[in-house]
């Protein structure tokens, strides 16, 4: 398809972000209710252990609300439902009723009329523990079968799963036969890989705020990714009709993945204010965020096999990742971490085993890539390391395999499968390689003093969306209202979820780039809740623009067949021989017939029109689902710099490439990909929640003095990060555009490993690389 | 514990409420209305709390508000009365060094104390300015270039 020219998309403009520069912008930690209480939460400080009975009875005699297992309903849930429900595993209640899984659950919580009287209260309640158990770190602890069981049995959708093992579930895939095709191989090459778990750091910390209504309703805002699933999961907890649990949208202080769930104390809020009959807040402590989400960490034993010329022939990837004490998405993760893996090259047979694994730990969920940035590190660093067995160029390997146009993709797990109509991977390796002076790449052992410097390449990709040809296991569509308003300007209601990365601005330029009206006319910023929306599955899966925008797309396209057949009606003439523009100079849509510009009409007047003559809003509501899920693609050529002597590992450039299709946000968009490239060096060489192996605790201790995410200090210098678009249009996409969003996480970890090797001449098959480790496989080397 | 009244001045504006002595200064202009000075980490980490307290930046979450009596605070909100504060606020919107937003009323704060008393610095020196102040979203590297966009334009006006 052709380029098109536009008016509004791939444009920067004056954004609407001025409320969070003047600080004005309301966030769920900012929002008051008069009259409400303040509610604390009592976590438990062991890992593994027995609730015998909690006694409130001293903190409600200071006036306090207090709720524990006992106060909540009996449901089992699981906290994310974007998957569909007989997929979907429960193994939790609001509180926990029977025992903990892991230190810093929630056990208790009270509510008072202050934050000091509710600390005070809670210091009052009594828990009597029963059993106390040493906690299941690591992996293979807790799948040894004498390992204690952390459940019993779980349910999938109705089904009751018994647990065996601690395995929470498990996912195969075969496609071919890898006997045959490793039979076929000229060399084969396995390594065993893992990555850690990372604390996603949003700076918003997790918040509720809950109103009981009158009518027996809640309003409720809380930190969501996607307010509908929320709505639904709190009518059906508590057993509210659907219609009286209404959620604001409100702004995010960031979440990369840790609110794609209901929150663990968003329905802890609802109870507790159901009980006191008043509104409560609940705002959480940093200590207790980290204590609540992680990003789910992985062990890949990987095998590939290619012919002489690179070709590739079989892959056998076997997976693993612990999930901690709750299985909030293990299996649509599995799912996905097959598809990331299958999706990556032509591996033309390929077998996958995917285990996810109960321990006592803080829970696990998506955190930017869901899988994708660890089973990429592994991939990468293999395909690297068999370039190198073969004497290829790793640009070359990687051109000769890639899956690109007319391939299919899996765009989230086995189920969901389209194929690829827009691919800018080539371009993106032989351009950025230009850029990068990928030829002035030296070996490892050309290298020499104390500073070695060395280049690695990556390439990644994530999906934008969850949709196929065929809905597979998980739900994915969006919806928007849209009128105009008695002036021309345009209002735009819909559940779809902002981040910070520009969604809602990109949803704007759509709707202006339709209606031809001016950019700064559109509002979709504020002022809407599940009530006055349609149902929005999440921002996840990087679908925010190619679903979200998507839909609003759609339902532009149809507020404006309805305003050119009212028009039609005004000017005496066929809708089709009208005309739709956007008049700089009156700053307003206008509408002519074709080819007689002088005799227009405004938006403004037009709208007036249908409002003074009582015909009506020119409006529409609508929700869509796509129907595929294109890949974004990304690749990463890093430089790194090895102190020798310190083990410290610099990165003084980067070239990236990003290929989104048309990009309708360019100054967030390439935001996004620096933003995702700090959090991805954190990934590669500084960051990990450590556990204490006794008591199940966080060597941090939860305080972020002690988990150190990169500071300005520890990027590139300003400028030596240069970010490239190719040159590429999805024709499924609006205005030809796909996500970014997760892709540019995904290679960051293995282009740093990657470029470490060049330099020092060593491996890494485990992140974060960090001074110690280097020094340690330095000492190795040097010693052999 | 008993309260104790403190009186301050924020944005310009006079405050005098009722304190207890533990609270700190970040919970007190909260609960004053001033949101916009954001909770982070009550530690003295991220820098979300930054407010200029008699020109000097000051993390309000390891101050006390009894600490505070009878100085002059600014914050992100105020910053906007000044033109400085504004055309930094400007100047992070137009850069696109704003995504999820969180950080940025303490970035803005700490970067207009900084240039009040570096106006024409160079981007390294920026980032150590700001270092103290964690943004988990953009990298910084937008957040610099708002920065330095406003002192280049400084050096112009010198």
């Amino acid at each position: 398809m052709e380029k098109q020219q536009f008016d509004f998309i791939g444009k920067s403009f004056d954004i609407k972000n001025i409320g969070k520069a003047t600080g004005k912008e309301i966030y769920t930690c900012d929002v008051n209710i008069p009259g409400q209480l303040y509610a604390v939460v009592l976590r438990s400080p062991f890992p593994h252990a027995e609730i015998k009975k909690i006694d409130y009875s001293q903190a409600e005699k200071m006036g306090a609300i207090c709720i524990s297992g006992d106060d909540v309903p009996d449901i089992l849930y699981n906290e994310r439902i974007v998957s569909i429900p007989e997929k979907t595993y429960r193994d939790r209640t609001v509180l926990p009723k029977d025992k903990v899984r892991h230190v810093g659950e929630a056990v208790a919580a009270c509510a008072a009329e202050t934050e000091e009287e509710a600390f005070m209260a809670l210091k009052k309640i009594k828990v009597e523990w029963g059993k106390k158990w040493r906690p299941l770190i690591n992996l293979d602890k807790a799948m040894d079968p004498d390992a204690l069981q952390i459940y019993d049995h779980v349910y999938l959708g109705e089904e009751r799963v018994d647990i065996n093992n601690n395995i929470a579930c498990e996912r195969n895939v075969d496609v071919g036969d890898i006997e045959e095709g490793f039979k076929e191989a000229d060399e084969i090459v396995e390594r065993t890989f893992s990555t850690q778990r990372v604390y996603h750091m949003q700076m918003e910390t997790k918040s509720a705020v809950c109103v009981p209504e009158a009518d027996g309703g809640i309003t409720v805002w809380t930190t969501s990714q996607g307010i509908h699933n929320v709505r639904i999961l709190l009518g059906n907890i508590f057993n509210i009709p659907l219609s009286k649990v209404n959620v604001k949208r409100t702004t995010l202080g960031g979440s990369f993945g840790s609110s794609i769930q209901m929150n663990s104390i968003t329905p802890i809020c609802v109870a507790l204010a159901l009980k006191a009959k008043r509104s409560v807040k609940l705002v959480t402590t940093r200590e207790e965020d980290i204590y609540d989400h992680s990003k789910y960490p992985l062990k890949t034993i990987l095998k590939i096999g290619a012919k002489k010329d690179g070709t590739l022939t079989a892959a056998h990837c076997r997976v693993w990742v612990e999930i901690g004490g709750h299985n909030i998405q293990a299996y649509p993760y599995l799912g996905c971490v097959a598809g990331w893996f299958a999706s990556l090259y032509k591996w033309k047979n390929l077998k996958y085993e995917g285990t996810a694994v109960y321990t006592n730990k803080v829970p696990s969920c998506a955190m930017q890539g869901y899988g994708n940035p660890q089973i990429n590190f592994a991939v990468e660093s293999l395909i690297d390391i068999l370039a190198e067995k073969l004497d290829m160029d790793p640009i070359e390997i990687r051109l000769k395999n890639y899956v690109g146009k007319g391939d299919e993709f899996w765009g989230q797990g086995p189920t969901v499968r389209s194929i690829i109509r827009s691919c800018g991977v080539e371009e993106m390796l032989i351009e950025g390689s230009k850029l990068a002076g990928w030829d002035k790449r030296t070996l490892p052992s050309k290298k020499k003093g104390d500073i070695r410097r060395g280049i690695g390449v990556a390439r990644g990709f994530h999906t934008s969306g969850t949709g196929g040809p065929n809905p597979g296991e998980v739900i994915d569509y969006s919806g928007a209202t849209i009128k105009i308003n008695e002036d021309g300007s345009v209002d735009v209601l819909t559940a779809l979820m902002d981040h910070g990365g520009g969604t809602w601005d990109a949803g704007a330029k759509v709707v202006a780039e339709v209606l031809k009206v001016p950019y700064s006319k559109v509002s979709i910023y504020s002022g809407v809740d599940t009530r006055t929306t349609v149902f929005d599955v999440n921002t996840h899966a990087t679908r925010g623009v190619y679903c979200g925008c998507g839909a609003i797309k759609y339902v532009a396209e149809k507020v404006k067949e309805i305003l050119l057949n009212y028009a039609a009606t005004l000017f005496k003439d066929l809708p089709e021989n009208l005309e739709l523009t956007c008049n700089e100079e009156l700053g307003q849509a206008v509408i002519c017939p074709r080819g007689i510009p002088q005799n227009y009409m405004t938006l403004g007047e037009i709208a007036e029109h249908a409002h003074i003559t009582s015909w009506g809003t020119i409006a529409h509501t609508a929700t869509l689902r796509q129907k595929n899920c294109p890949p974004c693609f990304i690749t990463h050529f890093v430089e790194v710099e090895v102190n020798t002597k310190t083990g410290e590992i610099k990165v003084p450039r980067a070239v990236i490439m990003g290929d989104s299709g048309t990009i309708i946000n360019p100054d967030l968009w390439e935001g996004q990909i620096i933003g995702a490239f700090s959090r991805g060096l954190g990934f590669s060489l500084l960051e990990e929640t450590k556990y204490d192996l006794n008591n199940g605790k966080l060597e941090c201790n939860g305080m972020i003095t002690d988990y150190k995410i990169p500071t300005t200090i520890d990027m590139p210098k300003v400028g030596s990060i240069t970010v490239r678009s190719a040159h590429t249009y999805e024709p499924t996409g609006p205005f030809g555009a796909k996500g970014m969003g997760e892709a540019a996480l995904s290679s960051v970890g293995s282009a740093v490993a990657i470029a470490i090797y060049n330099a020092i001449g060593i491996r890494f098959y485990e992140l974060p690389i960090t001074p110690e480790k280097v020094l340690k496989a330095l000492k190795e080397k040097e010693g052999r | 514990m008993e309260d104790y009244i403190v009186e301050l001045t924020v944005n310009g504006e006079r405050i005098s409420s009722p304190v207890k002595p533990e609270e700190s200064l970040l919970k007190f202009l909260r609960r004053n209305g001033f949101t916009e000075v954001k909770c982070g980490c009550e530690k003295g980490e991220c820098g979300t709390c930054t407010v200029i307290i008699n020109k000097k930046t000051v993390k309000s979450c390891i101050m006390l508000a009894l600490q505070a009596r009878g100085k002059e605070i600014w914050t992100a909100k105020g910053l906007e009365k000044q033109e400085l504060g504004r055309k930094l606020q400007e100047s992070f919107v137009n850069t696109g060094a704003i995504q999820c937003g969180f950080c940025t009323p303490g970035i803005i704060v700490t970067a207009k104390n900084y240039l009040d008393q570096n106006p024409i610095p160079d981007k390294g020196e920026i980032k150590k300015a700001i270092s103290g102040n964690l943004c988990r979203c953009t990298g910084y590297k937008k957040i610099v270039d708002a920065i330095y966009a406003v002192a280049v334009e400084n050096q112009k006006s010198i």
